[in-house]
């Protein structure tokens, strides 16, 4: 059946009817949420295990089961490794990876799924991972990608049934309160998982840096957390770093940087109180600061930011440019430095981040977003799961979230990367769909879609280089011969949700290239 | 020719590509975007051998993002370092037109001419002058691969501007340099170093003789000489008038304070560039002051232009992008710039109309050159909003 993105999607998928994307507010939620187990636990009772193997006895963990994790330390995790070998050591199989990420530090899981410890995985797999499942032939079902908030959702919903949460914890008491911003490795956040800590039957802490009781700020907290582990080693913050931390220096990605900032102040959006987010990457770290430096020149304090905090957003709050910061992970050590200090910089779940089927989330208060593309097409759909080569490498992120949250989402791309067109007459894989983004930046002219012929009067009048998609496609395809395409096969190996669940398409196995 | 002849870097953007007469003829493709990229970059490899009428070479392309373009280049120069004669015939973009001599020239941006990464796509950046470079970022064993390679570029991007080449002395490769970049229709050339009128003319002659070989019209390349010694700004005035060629004077601090032994700093530099305002108003020719190298000191470079500007300066060179804002700013006309030349416009032509020989404004006289230079304002301003509304 076709979606109202316009994808060829199938009508079941590994056995259950598929809700197809209908909108990107079109479908509501129904019904009650899941819930865990009750469970007693008597005064003084120990929760302290001494290992990880003695955490999976505890909890029953067998075949078949589903487990958690999150990806707060980014490339420099090693918990997720280390439950996986353990459960692979006692001979458990047949697992499902529900992480809400996995990196290349992972690589070393792909044995594991050859060897049938690992069956089925749901979140997003940056890299080697992806590429390996992108093959075909690989899971028992097909993976499932969903974004921050509806990751949050899907675990409300009862769609993924945690068996076993396993959270990474920098700091942790032995009552099982625990925080990513303070202890001996710092991560930033780690509330991603305090709805995992909430709805999985058992919820296991595991940290390497055990303080008597009380830490804080308490963002799992000890009434949900049924065993504590302490280890030697839970990974390396230098690693959460994502992409540079110097501004960049690229003539291309400071020019649509600039372009950005230019139409954040035309857009009319831009006045006291005004709020945004920007990814991490060059051009949004570059347009974050240009965006605050046009605030200050023009007197104006924004409401809030909204992270992926970074050094440069953090900068704003220092300078008196924001009230607040809201965040939900760290891609700095500035951004967890920030965290720990300043009352002004606060930490937020997913739930209240990005979750459309609650009483209210955060993205939705957002008047300006920025946000990357791997591709993006004439519909301005957005792509930033697949390359053009088909191959799977890249989570959602709050992209969704933010670009349908915000009042005018922004999609800053080169048209080229090297050899490669970005712009495309239909994107490899829609992760966003083109009627919640609003404007398209490219080093050669700023596109807007059709639907918001208000702003692009704003654009024009403020002398911004607005011209149509198709053109700048055409100037960028000039300068390439047309890539080969990838062959599909029929195998899916990742449906792609929208925020609601429903889909909004699915990837398939890589065959060949023509 | 036997032997391998290899030319390009594997640096971002740019190609590795070596040819070998072993008369087998075959084509080795290997690519950073692995098994996408490969058909169009043999397809490319194909057809301009063929343009070359060149066979039973075999050519090994290692490919590290480069543009089409940025291929055809490096081909031309490996096939150029096997044998003197050969050559890839260029189109040249269908949008490029002659330029104006007095259009305005806020900005001359340089780029190395042997940089595939800072080459491509350096048209988009708004540089009133793009200014590919020969000289002084080009090592001499890599001239000739730069020379067709800014050949191809300038030939085959659209330029919303201009786009100039700063060439070698002509006794020093300038010769060859503008026997291949002409064939790339080039604005204007840049000519290092001038000191005297011969300097000018010599380069003038040998426009002339190309632009009759490659069917260009007559006299429709600039002349931009850069005065960069002690003999320059001497010598600046008959510079500035020795052909009909210059349309701008550009200022070379760099060498000129090692030339003379003084500091860079305003009080040692006022003297070469107020004698070289002057020299250039009374040739009716533009100026353009020197760069400003530290690229990350915005507020640095504004006050810089600014100072040029009120010394008399239409524009400043600039050696990255980013630099092209403080620039422009300090350089483009202000709205109450705009608004005192239009009412002293409005109070001449009224004067000429009522038939009056002296123009008033609020009970005080405007003299001639005031209006003059009022005019002359309106029409940069008018030019440059011109120029946004059409990019």
């Amino acid at each position: 059946m076709k979606n109202a993105a316009g994808r060829e999607i199938p009508e079941r998928i590994a056995g259950h009817d598929v809700r197809p994307f209908a909108g990107a507010f079109s479908t509501a939620a129904t019904g009650d949420k899941a819930a865990r187990p009750q469970k007693h636990l008597d005064p003084h009772e120990n929760k302290v295990l001494p290992s990880i193997d003695a955490a999976i006895e505890a909890t029953g963990l067998s075949d078949g089961m589903t487990i958690s994790f999150h990806h707060s330390f980014r490339d420099g995790d090693r918990v997720i490794c280390a439950v996986v070998d353990a459960c692979a050591r006692r001979g458990i199989k047949d697992l499902r990876i529900f992480s809400t990420a996995l990196f290349p530090a992972h690589e070393s899981l792909i044995a594991h799924i050859e060897s049938g410890v690992i069956s089925r995985i749901e979140g997003s797999m940056n890299g080697p991972i992806g590429r390996f499942v992108s093959q075909g032939g690989k899971l028992r079902e097909p993976a499932v990608l969903r974004s921050h908030g509806a990751r949050w959702r899907a675990v409300e919903a009862g769609d993924v049934a945690i068996d076993v949460a396993f959270i990474a914890a920098p700091q942790a008491d032995p009552a099982g309160n625990a925080n990513g911003i303070f202890g001996k490795t710092p991560c930033g956040p780690i509330s991603f998982v305090a709805v995992d800590a909430q709805y999985a039957r058992k919820t296991v802490v595991i940290t390497n840096d055990l303080q008597p009781y009380p830490v804080t700020p308490v963002e799992i907290q000890q009434g949900w957390t049924d065993y504590i582990v302490e280890v030697d080693e839970i990974g390396d913050p230098n690693k959460i770093v994502s992409g540079t931390l110097q501004l960049t220096k690229s003539p291309t990605r400071l020019l649509i940087a600039r372009l950005t900032a230019d139409i954040v102040k035309a857009s009319g959006y831009f006045v006291d109180g005004f709020s945004f987010q920007g990814g991490a990457g060059g051009i949004s770290l570059a347009a974050t600061k240009f965006i605050g430096d046009e605030m200050e020149a023009a007197g104006i304090v924004g409401s809030f930011g909204m992270g992926g905090g970074t050094k440069m957003l953090v900068d704003l709050l220092h300078r008196g440019l924001l009230r607040t910061i809201l965040d939900g992970q760290a891609f700095d050590l500035d951004a967890i430095e920030s965290l720990q200090h300043d009352a002004k910089h606060v930490m937020m779940d997913p739930g209240m981040y990005a979750n459309v089927d609650s009483r209210g989330c955060a993205t939705h208060e957002l008047d300006t977003a920025f946000l990357g593309a791997t591709e993006v097409d004439l519909d301005f759909n957005v792509n930033v799961n697949t390359h053009s080569d088909g191959l799977l490498l890249h989570g959602i992120g709050g992209h969704q979230d933010v670009a349908s949250g915000a009042k005018m989402t922004i999609i800053t791309a080169p048209t080229l990367r090297g050899r490669i067109p970005v712009i495309l007459d239909r994107v490899t894989t829609v992760t966003t769909p083109g009627e919640v983004i609003d404007v398209i930046v490219t080093e050669r002219g700023v596109a807007v879609n059709p639907r918001r012929e208000d702003l692009k009067d704003r654009l024009i009048a403020a002398g911004l280089p607005v011209r149509s998609l198709e053109e700048i496609k055409r100037e960028a395809d000039a300068m390439v011969q047309p890539l080969s395409k990838p062959v599909f096969g029929d195998e899916i190996v990742a449906s792609i949700e929208w925020r609601d669940g429903t889909v909004i398409d699915v990837v398939r196995n890589v065959e060949g290239f023509e | 020719m036997n032997s391998e002849c290899v030319v390009g870097t594997d640096a971002k953007a740019d190609c590795r590509i070596s040819v070998v007469a072993d008369g087998a003829g075959t084509i080795d493709v290997q690519t950073k975007a692995a098994d996408l990229a490969e058909r169009g970059i043999r397809h490319v490899v194909e057809r301009a051998l063929e343009a070359a009428d060149v066979h039973g070479l075999s050519v090994t392309v290692e490919d590290f993002g480069s543009l089409d373009v940025i291929l055809a280049s490096r081909l031309e120069a490996a096939l150029r370092l096997a044998s003197a004669e050969s050559s890839i015939p260029v189109t040249v973009h269908p949008s490029r037109r002659p330029s104006d001599k007095d259009r305005p020239r806020r900005s001359r941006l340089y780029a190395p001419g042997n940089n595939p990464r800072v080459l491509a796509g350096i048209e988009i950046h708004g540089a009133d002058c793009v200014l590919l470079d020969l000289e002084d970022s080009v090592p001499p064993a890599e001239k000739t691969p730069a020379r067709i390679l800014v050949k191809r570029l300038l030939a085959e991007t659209r330029f919303p501007e201009e786009v100039w080449v700063r060439i070698n002395a002509l006794e020093c490769g300038g010769r060859d340099d503008l026997h291949e970049v002409l064939q790339g229709r080039p604005h204007g050339i840049c000519l290092p170093k001038a000191e005297r009128t011969e300097d000018v003319q010599d380069l003038a002659s040998e426009l002339t003789r190309l632009e009759a070989e490659f069917g260009l019209a007559s006299g429709s390349t600039w002349i931009m000489p850069i005065v960069e010694t002690a003999a320059g700004v001497l010598h600046c005035e008959a510079i500035a008038a020795a052909n009909e060629r210059v349309a701008i004077v550009a200022f070379g601090a760099e060498d000129y304070t090692r030339d003379v032994g003084c500091a860079r700093a305003d009080h040692a530099l006022l003297f070469a560039r107020s004698r070289l305002v002057a020299a250039t108003a009374a040739a009716g020719v533009q100026v353009s002051d020197t760069v400003f190298a530290d690229v990350a000191d915005d507020e640095g470079l504004y006050a810089e232009a600014c100072t040029a500007r009120s010394l008399g300066f239409d524009g400043k060179g600039a050696i990255n992008p980013r630099q092209l804002g403080p620039i422009h700013r300090a350089f483009s006309p202000t709205e109450q710039e705009i608004e005192h030349a239009r009412v002293v416009v409005a109070a001449a032509d009224e004067a000429e109309a009522a038939g009056l020989g002296a123009v008033s404004l609020n009970g005080k006289m405007v003299d001639r050159p005031v209006v003059e230079r009022a005019r002359r304002l309106l029409r940069i301003a008018e030019r440059l909003s011109a120029g946004r509304a059409e990019s």
